[in-house]
Formats: C-alpha cells, sequence, structure tokens
C-alpha cells in the first residue's frame, strides 16, 4: 500500500510556476524524504496534500483512496511553522487540536514529555522560543499515535541537542512501523534518517526513489605530476574508472563505490614511467553532492 | 455542530481581548440607554410645551424600539471582536492548522458564522433585558406593542457580523481589516446621507417618492429599520419627508445579510491558506 501517491501536481501563483507536474508514492512503513533547496516547492506540495493550498492541476490519494478530512485526522502534521493561539498555553493549545483530530486529552501530558516541553506546559506560547515553539508543534503531531508523520524541515530553529532528539525521535518512530514524510533542505538530514527521497528542484522532480540508489557515492582519487598532459593521456587506460575531472590542477579519478584502489593506480603510473607527486583519497561532501544533484 | 462550537469555546475562553471587549459590550449598552433615559427625564421632559413632555422613550412600548434603536450603535463592539476572532486565526496561521488536524474549511467557516448568530442573540437579549429594565423604571404598564423592532435590532446586529466576518476572510490582516472596516462604514454613511437628500429633493420637486433611498445600501438597510420613536414634533413633520418602505428595506437587509453569509463560506473555502 502506499501511503501517499502524487500524480502530475503542479501549482501556479500567478506566472510563477511553483511545482511543474509532479509524480511519486510514498510506500508505508518509509522514511520518505522530499529534498530541495529554498524555493523548490517542498512546502507547496505538502500544503496541497494538506489542503491548504489548491492544486492548480493534478491529483493524489492518501492511503489509496481519494482524500477526505477523515484521512487528515490520521495523519500528524508540522506544515512550515508552528502554528499556535499566541494567547494560549501548551496545554489549551493541544486540547484543541486533539479536539480537532477527534482525540481525547489523556495522552497530552506524554507527547509534551517526549519532547521536553513538560515543565513549561502552562506558559502561554508567545513567551516560547523558536525551538521551543518548534518542539511543540512536534508534539502536536504525535498527539493519539498517527501511523503517518509529515514534518516540513522538523530541525528549524533547533539547537544541535534539540537536532539530535529529533533525529533520533524520528528514528524511533520509524522503527515503531510508523511512516514519515520529511521536508528538509539539508541533504545531511535526510540521508542520516530516510529510506526513501524526491529531489525537488524549482518545481520539477528530479530524483526519487530509495536512498541508497539516489545517493550512490563515487569513490574519487586525486593525482598530480610534473607531466600533467602525459598523466591525463594515460589516464584513459586505466582500468574501471569512470570519469575523468580536472580541478585546481589535480585530475580527479572517479569509481564506483568499492573499486577505488590507490596503490594500484600508483603502480600504473609508476610502469609507465611517470612518478605522482600528489595522490590522495578525495571525500566527496554531502554539499558538493547536493549541488550535482541540483545543479 | 456543538462538537464545532465547544472547540470554538476552547479558542476564546481565556482571550483577554473577547473578555474586555465583552464586558466592555454588556457595561455600554446599560450605560448608554442609562444616559438617553435620564437625558429625556430630565432635559426634555422638563423643557415644557405639552405635545413634546409628554413623550417618554422608555414607556411601554417605546422602550422596544428605543433600546433597540440606541443599542444599535453599540454593535461595532461584537463585529469588531469578530474581526480580530477571524484575523487571528490567519496570523497565528491557525486557519491553516485547524484544516492540516482534520476540519474540513466549510466546518472552519461554518463555526465563525455561527459564532456571529450567536453573538447576535446575545446582543438581542441584553436587549430585551435593558427595554425591560427602562420600561418598568419609566412605571409603566407592560405591553408587546413594537417588540418587532427588537426582531429588526437582532437582524442589524447578525448584518453588522456577517459583515465583519466577510470583511475579516476577505484582508486577513488585523489592522487593515479593523480599517477598512471602519472607512466602509463611514464611506457608506456619507453616501447614505447624499441620497437621502436626493430622495428629499425627489419628494419635493414632486418627481416621486423613492423612499429614503440611503437605506438601499448593506449595512444601511439593517440600521434604516431602526429609528428613534417618532416624539409628536418628528410625527408632524414626516409627511414631508420620503415615506420609509419596509417591505422594500426588509428583504434587502435580508439579501444582502445572505449575500455575505454565502461569499465569506465562498471565499475561505476556494481560496488558498
Amino acid at each position: 500500500m502506499s501511503i501517499l501517491a502524487v500524480e502530475n501536481l503542479s501549482k501556479n501563483y500567478g506566472h510563477i510556476k511553483a511545482l511543474k507536474g509532479i509524480s511519486f508514492s510514498v510506500p508505508k512503513g518509509s522514511v520518505f524524504g522530499i529534498l530541495g533547496p529554498n524555493g523548490s516547492g517542498k512546502t507547496t506540495l505538502l500544503g496541497i496534500i494538506m489542503n491548504v493550498l489548491k492544486a492548480s492541476g493534478g491529483s493524489y490519494k492518501l492511503f489509496d483512496e481519494t482524500p477526505t478530512d477523515d484521512h487528515r485526522r490520521k495523519i500528524g502534521t508540522l506544515l512550515e511553522t508552528p502554528n499556535f493561539y499566541h494567547y494560549l498555553s501548551a496545554v489549551r493549545n493541544l486540547k484543541i487540536a486533539a479536539a480537532i483530530k477527534g482525540h481525547g486529552e489523556d495522552d497530552i501530558d506524554n507527547v509534551l514529555e517526549t519532547v521536553n516541553l513538560a515543565q513549561r506546559k502552562h506558559s502561554p506560547f508567545s513567551s516560547y522560543s523558536l525551538g521551543m515553539k518548534q518542539r511543540l508543534a512536534i508534539a502536536s503531531a504525535l498527539l493519539g499515535d498517527p501511523e503517518v508523520l509529515v514534518f516540513d524541515e522538523p530541525t528549524n530553529g533547533l539547537d544541535p541537542v534539540g537536532i539530535a532528539e529529533i533525529r533520533s525521535l524520528i528514528k524511533r518512530l520509524s522503527a515503531a512501523g510508523k511512516t514519515i514524510i520529511m521536508a528538509s533542505h539539508l541533504l545531511d538530514e535526510v540521508e542520516k534518517v530516510c529510506t526513501h527521497v524526491a529531489i525537488l528542484k524549482q518545481g520539477v522532480l528530479l530524483a526519487s526513489g530509495n536512498v541508497n540508489e539516489i545517493f550512490v557515492h563515487d569513490d574519487i582519487a586525486q593525482i598530480a605530476a610534473a607531466d600533467m598532459e602525459k598523466l591525463k593521456t594515460l589516464a584513459t587506460g586505466l582500468p574501471q574508472h569512470k570519469k575523468l575531472v580536472e580541478a585546481d590542477g589535480l585530475l580527479e579519478l572517479h569509481f564506483a563505490p568499492g573499486t577505488l584502489d590507490l596503490s594500484g593506480i600508483n603502480k600504473y603510473y609508476f610502469d609507465r614511467q611517470v612518478t605522482l607527486s600528489h595522490l590522495q583519497l578525495k571525500k566527496n561532501s554531502l554539499e558538493s553532492k547536493f549541488f550535482e544533484l541540483t545543479n | 455542530m456543538t462538537k464545532l462550537l465547544k472547540i470554538e469555546w476552547l479558542k476564546i475562553k481565556n482571550y483577554t481581548a473577547f473578555i474586555v471587549i465583552g464586558i466592555f459590550f454588556v457595561i455600554g449598552v446599560f450605560v448608554t440607554n442609562y444616559i438617553v433615559y435620564l437625558v429625556n427625564k430630565n432635559i426634555v421632559g422638563k423643557m415644557g410645551g405639552g405635545l413634546v413632555n409628554a413623550f417618554n422613550p422608555y414607556n411601554f412600548n417605546n422602550t422596544w424600539q428605543t433600546s433597540s434603536y440606541a443599542t444599535g450603535w453599540l454593535l461595532l463592539l461584537p463585529g469588531l471582536m469578530l474581526i480580530i476572532l477571524i484575523t487571528n486565526e490567519f496570523s497565528f496561521r491557525t486557519s491553516r492548522q485547524n484544516i492540516i488536524d482534520g476540519w474540513s474549511r466549510s466546518e472552519f467557516i461554518r463555526v465563525k458564522l455561527l459564532l456571529g448568530l450567536i453573538f447576535a442573540l446575545v446582543s438581542t437579549l441584553l436587549v430585551v433585558i435593558t427595554a425591560l429594565v427602562f420600561g418598568f423604571a419609566s412605571q409603566t404598564t407592560f405591553g408587546t406593542n413594537g417588540i418587532s423592532h427588537v426582531g429588526y435590532f437582532f437582524l442589524k446586529a447578525l448584518s453588522y457580523n456577517i459583515i465583519a466576518i466577510f470583511i475579516g476572510v476577505l484582508i486577513r490582516r488585523t489592522g487593515f481589516a479593523i480599517g477598512l472596516f471602519f472607512i466602509y462604514m463611514g464611506a457608506e454613511n456619507i453616501i447614505s446621507q447624499l441620497l437621502d437628500v436626493w430622495s428629499l429633493k425627489l419628494k419635493r420637486d414632486g418627481i416621486g417618492d423613492y423612499g429614503s433611498m440611503g437605506d438601499y445600501l448593506p449595512m444601511n438597510a439593517a440600521d434604516g429599520l431602526l429609528t428613534f420613536p417618532d416624539n409628536p414634533l418628528r410625527s408632524i413633520a414626516k409627511n414631508s419627508l420620503p415615506t420609509d418602505y419596509y417591505w422594500i428595506v426588509l428583504p434587502l437587509a435580508l439579501g444582502y445579510l445572505l449575500l455575505f453569509l454565502w461569499w465569506s463560506h465562498r471565499r475561505f473555502v476556494k481560496s488558498d491558506l
């Protein structure tokens, strides 16, 4: 069963096309990351699914059915910002959310405990820090122990400890069999917690699928020698390498994961009378991966 | 619907602005009527000249009309409250969150419109109490003649409230919405006065009696049904004024009410939140 299936969804704000025919589906039990830079359409996409925005075209299904209000009651959602009545306390705000979702009030203390807000539960929302507001929004999403959770930038405004807590919470929820849909502009976050990913850029879906398939990291060897031209010509004869890039006076040789053998490269050139002045394994940073994916 | 109302009550019962404006309104209704009562008793009533001083606006049955008319001026307060409650939802983005949590858009706006109805009913109840209090204070015999004015008051209260909700849904920002509410009211009143002068001129010149045309505008339609009781002097002057066509103004007022109800609902259900 797919929890969410999006079919050719599009959204225009006047002339601006925020979503241009997006299709993908979220399998049950997955942690599904929606990754993209700011303004790529992540929140717009989730807003349409939560019925706060109207799609310009296309359709979507929740739990393999035409979406209804009842479906949304079964999904715990944090969309974009923590939305609460400023003059009410955490507990009173959660009572309203629980009533709308059609749950009792008995797990309010529980969810506040989960996000470490129990001590401030009677203070008004307006007195909360950014991080506390975010925690309350996550607490609200957890009300009624829903099978599906939607988190839009869940670690926004949190300190490093808070970020680590939320990530471990997401992992715990996933281990308990929940399906989690998470939008983020942080590749690192998506890579650490997600099983599946959809990559958006300027309203276009660049890729979607299993994280291990999408985020394949090439192993890269950087080499240099006195005669760079000869180095380059000989490189074509190197076994198994996929691609060759020149950068900052170095040659970068890309290999499929697990096939890079530095001493083999050294030997290859040495046998052909070239001594390498530089030979190094390059770590492909997540940022450069992100640029690679979205550029 | 009771379930929705209970949730709405959770939202407002601890809201200071709601409590403060509510208290102001209740006190305001009694104070306003008391001032009118005192002015009449101590100034108009002592002017002498038979015709006028025999007239007491708070005698039964005048009291129904006078209380309705005098209290009508305070209906800005519930309207203001409704604008604040609606625009709060937009600025807190709880209008989004309520939908995300499982309300339909129609449920969200329906319960707000219902709140407008409840505010109107409570205001009307206050008018009834005030009318009774001042009626009995004037030491006259109870009577229900003219109680239809309480009905007009209810219609006016409801119209004001629904227009306020509509402006809130349309403008979304508290300051701008309140501003527009006042500007619109002011503008409509000025246009209404001009139309009334024109109506007077048309009648005087013998072209035709089209009624007080100022009363054909949205807010003034509900207003036009409520007037201060005619004292004997005004009754004499009435022959030269355009006729008040209740059979035009009443359906118009109801029509405007339905239009704004429908429009508020449609606007909230159709737009991005």
